[in-house]
């Protein structure tokens, strides 16, 4: 234990003995643990609006539909049971939020443009939690219920078709027999949303309006479930399969959208190889100043072996001069990493590059998100991987044949 | 609108006209003057060849095309020239469309998603040739005006659609003559701008009828592109067997 103290004395003594050259390695090392965390928490950050926004669309964590409906999308595809059937079996079941729904591709016609849309026959008073709209934020009104005969189309395609509320405009599709089903509406307001795909893609109307407008009687396309936690939804996907019957499919959010799914496991991975990236570049550096450090104080080290210091003990004085300048290093990085990204967790607006990142399904606000597991993660790695390289200098050092190191000249 | 556009170019002899006191005729409501000018045409046969002129600054597109129909809502054309062309052929029957391409060899019915695209090349839209009867029941019409060219009475129509009809317009004016040739048929948007518009150029005799020559579709933003209908003749009142209505047909000329 005296060793260690002696040890550890001499290492912090060592290491203030060419202060300048310290400094340099300490500013290296937190700036590389800090572009970790940061980068860490900003995709963390990028990756999570992702797929809040991708379930938002979707919505819900577990939907149901009929077998061949994600094939295609088609009218034909409805799901056997009839919508009052499926509202008994779902009310009060205690799920978050559910919703039943017709979603069938459909044109929208104004005087002037026509558009492919996705229409979605919703009852507004269900999907109020579920849907990536929010009823106030509406220009003109959302919905009243579902026998509204208005729509409510997105900024983005109101501009498009030139047209906007208070005026008709006309949604095309096809019935089951394949004959065109069409009607005029009204639009009764504009929506906003975070993305503009989802302005251009989406068109609500009343899910009452369109089962007539389609002639599918009292049947629905497909059910949404929302569950408490969309990391967790094996819960939820239970009780749904339970309340269904076998000739329907049930799915959850990462099979519905597989890039989300991937999207959430490559994360994981990616971090780990960043941090490694980094520790990388960082290494050369550290074992470049352990190296040099050890050069400077050879003939020392063969004095304190003539002396009679056991040569691990030059080892692990070493290895604690590596560690000592990681751990401040780290203690700096971790830091500056939590003092820029605490200022920023309200959110960075980056409309500037917004069309790029609305490719990726990002939208225009990224909110970098600190996790305790990230923070963790890089600074474990850079303590054993930094033990690591310091293995070699600290190796050489206890190797000195104490008559050479002393008889050194520079 | 094939169909409305053949019977629009159809005229009546005076014989068929329901009453000949113009003061009747000035009572008579809109919607009338629309039905009749519509039923006049219905039930009627029509085999007729065509010259479709599509014109843009750049350049001008013809084609000759043949058109078979009766009553109200079938209809076969077929493209004759230019010889690149030849075969291509539409068919409709009640508001469905099939189009029929000897280059794939394929029959396709035209999906409701493809209704608002150009047909053959025009600036008719494939709806456009689709529906037939609806300017009947799906708007509320009522009298403008009534002139006078040439000697001959011509009414002018606001038709205005129902508010849960599949039409985009925000009204549609139509001035059509007493013989219930239609002189022009005008397109507004919602804000009461005017959009596109089929005028006949030139009315004259033709199948023992008077009808219109010459119709031009034209966009109000775009003068300059239009597309044409010229008639080379047409004959009416003909037989023609159910059976060239088919999708079979559509497939392998018979004629």
């Amino acid at each position: 234990m005296r060793t260690l103290a002696v040890l550890a004395l001499l290492a912090r003594r060592n290491l203030w003995r060419n202060h300048r050259r310290t400094i340099i390695m300490l500013g290296a090392i937190s700036v590389g643990v800090w572009a970790m965390i940061f980068m860490t928490a900003l995709t963390r950050g990028m990756v999570n609006e992702m797929i809040k926004d991708g379930i938002s669309a979707l919505p819900g964590h577990v939907q149901v539909h009929h077998p061949a409906y994600r094939d295609d999308p088609n009218i034909n595809n409805l799901l056997p049971a009839s919508d009052s059937d499926i509202t008994q079996t779902f009310e009060g079941a205690g799920f978050k939020a559910w919703a039943s729904r017709i979603k069938v591709p459909a044109v929208i016609m104004s005087e002037r443009e026509s558009r492919g849309v996705t229409l979605l026959g919703i009852d507004p008073a269900r999907e109020r939690e579920l849907s990536f709209v929010s009823y106030d934020d509406v220009e003109g009104r959302f919905l009243k219920d579902a026998e509204d005969s208005g729509v409510v189309i997105g900024k983005k395609l109101a501009d498009t078709l030139d047209t906007g509320v208070g005026k008709r405009i006309v949604l095309m599709s096809q019935d089951p027999d394949n004959d065109i089903a069409d009607r005029g509406f009204r639009v009764v307001g504009v929506f906003h949303a975070n993305m503009e795909s989802f302005e251009e893609t989406y068109v609500f109307a009343g899910k009452a309006t369109l089962q007539k407008m389609l002639r599918v009687g009292d049947r629905v396309t497909e059910i949404v479930v929302l569950g408490d936690d969309y990391r967790d939804v094996e819960p939820v996907y239970k009780k749904v399969r339970d309340r269904v019957n076998d000739d329907v499919e049930v799915s959850r959010w990462f099979e519905l959208n597989t890039y989300l799914g991937a999207m959430l496991k490559v994360m994981d991975g990616f971090v780990l190889i960043w941090v490694i990236v980094i520790f990388l570049a960082l290494s050369f550096g550290l074992v470049n100043t352990l190296v040099m450090a050890v050069f400077e104080r050879v003939r020392e080290i063969g004095l304190m072996l003539a002396l009679g210091m056991k040569p691990v003990n030059i080892l692990g004085q070493i290895i604690i001069e590596s560690m000592l300048l990681l751990i401040i290093g780290l203690a700096i990085g971790d830091l500056l990493a939590w003092a820029t990204i605490v200022p920023l967790q309200s959110g960075i607006d980056i409309s500037a590059v917004a069309k790029g990142m609305e490719m990726m399904g990002v939208s225009s606000i990224l909110y970098p998100q600190l996790r305790l597991e990230d923070v963790v993660l890089a600074n474990v790695i850079v303590l054993v991987l930094g033990f690591l390289a310091s293995l070699s200098p600290a190796w050489r050092a206890s190797r000195y044949a104490p008559i050479e190191a002393i008889t050194k000249v520079y | 609108m094939l169909l409305r556009l053949v019977a629009l170019t159809l005229a009546a002899t005076p014989l068929l006209l329901p009453g000949t006191a113009v003061t009747d005729e000035v009572q008579r409501d809109a919607t009338a003057i629309v039905r009749d000018a519509v039923n006049h045409w219905r039930g009627v046969s029509s085999y007729s060849e065509m010259t479709m002129v599509i014109h843009r600054p750049e350049w001008e597109r013809r084609m000759t095309i043949r058109a078979w129909t009766k009553g109200d809502d079938q209809s076969l054309v077929r493209v004759i020239e230019p010889r690149k062309d030849r075969g291509n052929g539409t068919l409709t029957d009640k508001n469905n469309m099939w189009s029929f391409s000897p280059k794939v060899n394929r029959v396709i019915k035209i999906p409701s998603s493809m209704m608002g695209q150009s047909w053959l090349g025009s600036d008719f839209s494939n709806k456009d040739i689709a529906r037939a009867d609806e300017i009947i029941d799906q708007y509320d019409h009522s009298l403008l005006s009534v002139g006078d060219i040439d000697g001959i009475t011509v009414y002018e129509v606001e038709s205005i659609p129902h508010e849960e009809a599949a039409i985009v317009w925000g009204r549609e004016v139509l001035r059509i003559r007493e013989d219930h040739v239609v002189l022009e048929h005008s397109f507004y948007d919602q804000d009461g701008e005017l959009v596109k518009s089929l005028r006949s150029l030139e009315i004259g005799p033709m199948g023992g009828r008077t009808v219109a020559l010459r119709q031009r579709m034209s966009k109000a933003d775009a003068p300059e592109e239009w597309t044409e209908i010229r008639i080379v003749s047409i004959e009416y009142e003909i037989d023609i067997r159910d059976s060239l209505f088919t999708l079979s047909s559509l497939r392998n000329p018979r004629d």
